[in-house]
């Protein structure tokens, strides 16, 4: 693959995602938008924002949990009961109420916008959905482009009518770089001290592994919820005869005879990628839902609200 | 082994030199299509199971090049033209005759005898070996070659389309010294005759053929012998009334059961006589049609199967005549007056006939009569037109006379001769005449006794005479009838009309036919509408005569018809024959050609080759040598 062709690829993927990103988010779209945020609100009824707690103590009314009494703590949070049988100070916690932060973390790697970049378009449109929903439940929004670092970002933000700022964040994103979740979302963490529920967009095509980025958010104590972004079409490239096929991030280069069976290998590879992320979800307690472009995006977004995790 | 085309040198120069080219150009490595990908460790994965294969792919290359190559040494070696030892020592020659007599225009064997020879000949063509030589010739009234001894099959089956069947017999002794003279100092020589084995004895003025060293092989062809044919047709006028004519036609069953059959005679294009027939096994059935008018010039016979009946032969059912033309001759009698002569002239209402006196004799213009008849007179000089001479004397006469002789008598006749046909002149009674003495050339066609010709025709100057050596008077022929017919006969040979004459000639044999003088070359019409040059010899336009039908002849603006039968019982018993037997041997069968194996290596290196290459194209789609 020689340089030029290389350049004429990346230039064609970025006014593929120019072009498409002056409709994507139109009048419809935003009908669209008010329609899920009314479905939201019948599926999350009662369990709105006053419902919502940190497991941060603080002033709440709730009990949460005991511990022992250290110089300097309100004596009226004492709890003189447990004093009394087991002649122990106790200080009682109480679950803290407070606005939920929600990040939207979006993969806008290369690969990402791959071909005509609909994979990134259609992150895109899932990103400014969710985002809107929990702008309407007046959670606070913050968006951050990464590739092997952070890119973007949009400052936390409330309130449903800042959702065309979100728009506007989202239509001046390219894609372009190389994934590498782990090293950019450590990025992220260090960044954001205000731990809250990380949603986590991405094609998940690491070469160094899909697993150390949302690693990183468990240990960092944000709650992961990962929006895998599939291209069915990707399984079942159309090729044929020799090729040098090249990775569109990284440039490493391989030499293939295509044949059926060398696809019917790869798609059988593929689905094992797919099988194998979501094998770490469900092992690691990761809300994870696979967003196949096949499904339209109004679909999936309802899927994502019963799915769960996303709005507690 | 042995290479016919390219030494083994070169083949060898040119495998390695494209040899070379071919692994060069596998060593180079083709660019592939460049094309990307989202996540090319998913393509690693799988190639990773593939670089466990690799050995087995670079062994798929490998062969992949040893294929290339084999096609190639295949290709150079089909260059080579490697023929085997056995072939260049065993060739063998064949001469193969094919018989396009009439016979084989019959429909036994579909598409007819002819197409079955065809087939038959094609098949040896196909099956002949490397070696092999074949001459093809077409066997009829005469033998012609098709084209050169080769052994060239294309060229061969080329020749063997331009076989045709005639309406002739076959001239088999011919056709056999033909092929002997072919097969001359030739080894293993074959004559290989293709025919319905109607053929006769292979024996000719010659005598007996002797076949020498070649072996002689029949094919028979043929299955069916059911015919009914013309077997005479003669159509003549009457010498005395020219207005009418009479015609006979035989007509025979050839065959084996009793058919039923329809005769038709048409004259001028109108049937004249329509009937049915039926006619039992081998019965010839003569029909005689007297007293006959209507027809001015054609005369065709045409016999048609009835149902339940079968005629395998076609070309036996018509037979065609034309009827000799009318001329009104202009005749100049010079006489005192003789009414036995003037009577002898009135019988033949198309003469016009002059009489005058020998003072009025207008010798100067004698040319403008067809025919002058001296009666007891002779001119000075001979005159220029045809003269019959009436007890001639003087020095004009054609003959010179001779002695008296007292009471002579035609006591030897040339009955052959024309102006003596159908005349009974033994008996005539003479009391006193001349003798004639006839020059070289001339013909005594009357005799009396003491070699005295009394009676002699000939040529002067171009133009025929007859010379009677007494006075009519003197004897009692006036008053016979063989006088009318004298005068008549005579009259007819000098205008060139016959009342024999020959209605038709007959398929096979040369024909000579009288053209204009001076003329060396004529147009003869086929039957079929085509047209031929034909050399004139002698007078006649000379060709051999194939076909049956009408023809016409023309020279300058002069066109002469006629007509041609098959009229040949032998080409009408078409049962086939089983043997051919030459010399009392009989031929031996076929055998020996392998139809569809040829002994060119080439072809079947070359079939390999496409075999292989397909089979690569196959495996390489299917990815199963990549």
């Amino acid at each position: 693959m020689g340089l030029l062709d290389r350049v004429v690829a990346g230039w064609r993927a970025r006014s593929a995602v120019a072009q498409g990103d002056d409709e994507l988010f139109d009048d419809e779209f935003q009908r669209k938008l008010d329609y899920l945020a009314l479905i939201s609100r019948r599926v999350f009824a009662g369990r709105m924002r006053a419902d919502r707690r940190t497991k941060k103590s603080g002033s709440g009314i709730e009990f949460a949990d005991y511990r022992a009494y250290q110089p300097g703590d309100d004596f009226r949070y004492l709890d003189w009961n447990i004093y009394q049988r087991f002649d122990r100070l106790l200080v009682r916690l109480f679950e803290e109420e407070e606005d939920l932060a929600i990040y939207f973390i979006l993969d806008v790697s290369a690969s990402m916008g791959f071909g005509d970049a609909r994979k990134l378009r259609y992150a895109k449109k899932l990103c400014a959905a969710l985002a809107y929903v929990g702008l309407a439940n007046l959670d606070r929004v913050c968006i951050v482009t990464t590739t092997n670092q952070v890119l973007g970002r949009m400052p936390d933000t409330r309130g449903k009518a800042r959702i065309f700022k979100v728009f506007r964040f989202l239509k001046e994103t390219r894609p372009g770089g190389t994934t590498d979740l782990g090293e950019a979302l450590k990025v992220f963490v260090a960044q954001h001290k205000r731990r809250g529920l990380a949603v986590l967009v991405s094609d998940l095509y690491d070469p160094s592994g899909f697993e150390r980025g949302i690693n990183v958010l468990r240990y960092n104590k944000f709650d992961p919820f990962v929006v895998h972004v599939i291209d069915p079409a990707e399984g079942h490239p159309k090729l044929t005869g020799d090729v040098l096929v090249y990775d569109c991030e990284t440039g490493d280069e391989r030499e293939v005879t295509v044949t059926a069976k060398v696809l019917e290998r790869f798609a059988q590879a593929h689905l094992g990628y797919l099988h194998s992320i979501e094998r770490f979800a469900a092992t690691h307690q990761v809300p994870y839902i696979a967003a196949d472009m096949n499904i339209p995006f109004e679909e999936l977004i309802l899927r994502v609200f019963r799915r769960g995790g996303f709005l507690r | 082994m042995f290479f016919s085309g390219l030494a083994f040198a070169e083949l060898a120069s040119l495998f390695a030199v494209a040899g070379g080219v071919v692994v060069l150009l596998y060593i180079l490595k083709l660019r592939r299509r460049t094309v990307a990908v989202p996540f090319a460790p998913l393509w690693e994965r799988i190639l990773r199971d593939k670089d466990a294969t690799t050995l087995f792919s670079r062994l798929k290359r490998l062969l992949s090049l040893l294929l290339q190559l084999l096609l190639l040494a295949l290709l150079v070696f089909a260059l080579g033209d490697p023929r085997a030892v056995e072939t260049l020592l065993q060739g063998r020659t064949f001469v193969v005759l094919i018989d396009a007599s009439a016979s084989m225009q019959a429909t036994d064997v579909a598409p007819s005898r002819m197409g079955a020879a065809k087939e038959q000949a094609k098949k040896m063509i196909r099956g002949m070996g490397g070696a092999d030589r074949m001459l093809l010739a077409q066997m009829d009234a005469m033998v012609t070659p098709l084209g050169p001894m080769t052994g060239d099959t294309a060229d061969l089956e080329r020749m063997l389309d331009r076989v045709h069947v005639t309406d002739a017999r076959a001239d088999f002794p011919r056709a056999l010294r033909f092929a002997t003279d072919s097969l001359r100092g030739a080894s293993e020589g074959e004559v290989v005759v293709i025919s319905d084995g109607a053929l006769g004895e292979a024996r000719d003025a010659s005598g007996a053929v002797s076949m020498g060293a070649a072996k002689l092989v029949f094919v028979p062809i043929g299955n069916a012998a059911r015919n009914v044919a013309i077997t005479q047709f003669s159509v003549r006028r009457y010498p005395l009334d020219k207005s009418r004519y009479e015609v006979m036609i035989e007509v025979t069953n050839t065959g084996p059961e009793e058919e039923q059959i329809e005769l038709s005679l048409i004259g001028d294009g109108q049937v004249v006589d329509m009937t049915k027939l039926k006619l039992r096994p081998a019965e010839r059935l003569p029909r005689f049609y007297p007293n006959l008018s209507g027809a001015s010039r054609t005369l065709e016979a045409t016999l048609v199967p009835l149902e339940g009946s079968v005629d395998v032969l076609a070309a036996d059912n018509h037979a065609y005549a034309l009827l000799p033309e009318r001329q009104r001759a202009k005749v100049l009698v010079v006489t005192e007056g003789n009414t036995y002569l003037e009577a002898a002239l009135l019988l033949d209402e198309y003469l016009e006939v002059t009489e005058v006196t020998p003072k009025k004799y207008p010798e100067k213009s004698s040319e403008r009569w067809d025919v002058v008849v001296f009666d007891r007179v002779t001119p000075t000089e001979l005159p220029k037109a045809h003269a019959l001479f009436l007890d001639p004397r003087g020095p004009g006469a054609p003959v010179k006379v001779d002695v008296e002789l007292k009471q002579p008598g035609f006591d030897k006749i040339d009955r052959k001769h024309p102006i003596v046909r159908h005349t009974a002149l033994d008996d005539v009674n003479i009391a006193l005449g001349h003798k004639l003495i006839a020059e070289p050339g001339d013909k005594a066609v009357g005799v009396s006794e003491g070699a005295s010709p009394i009676l002699v025709a000939g040529t002067r100057k171009g133009y025929k005479f007859v010379a009677l050596g007494f006075d009519l008077r003197d004897s009692d022929l006036p008053l016979r009838i063989a006088w009318p017919l004298l005068v008549l006969n005579t009259v007819n040979w000098f205008t060139g009309e016959d009342s024999n004459y020959l209605s038709s000639f007959r398929t096979g044999d040369i024909w000579r036919i009288p053209v204009v003088a001076g003329a060396k070359e004529a147009i003869v019409k086929l039957p079929a509408g085509a047209t031929e040059r034909v050399p004139v010899h002698e007078g006649r336009a000379v060709l051999l005569g194939l076909y049956a039908g009408f023809y016409e002849l023309s020279v300058g603006d002069e066109k002469t018809p006629f007509a041609a039968n098959l009229i040949d019982e032998a080409e009408s018993a078409v049962a086939p024959m089983d043997k051919l037997l030459v010399g009392g041997k009989e031929a031996g069968q076929l055998g020996g050609f392998k139809v569809g194996v040829r002994r060119e290596i080439w072809i079947y290196v070359l079939l390999l080759v496409v075999l292989l290459t397909a089979l690569e194209w196959a495996t390489y789609h299917r990815r199963v040598t990549v």
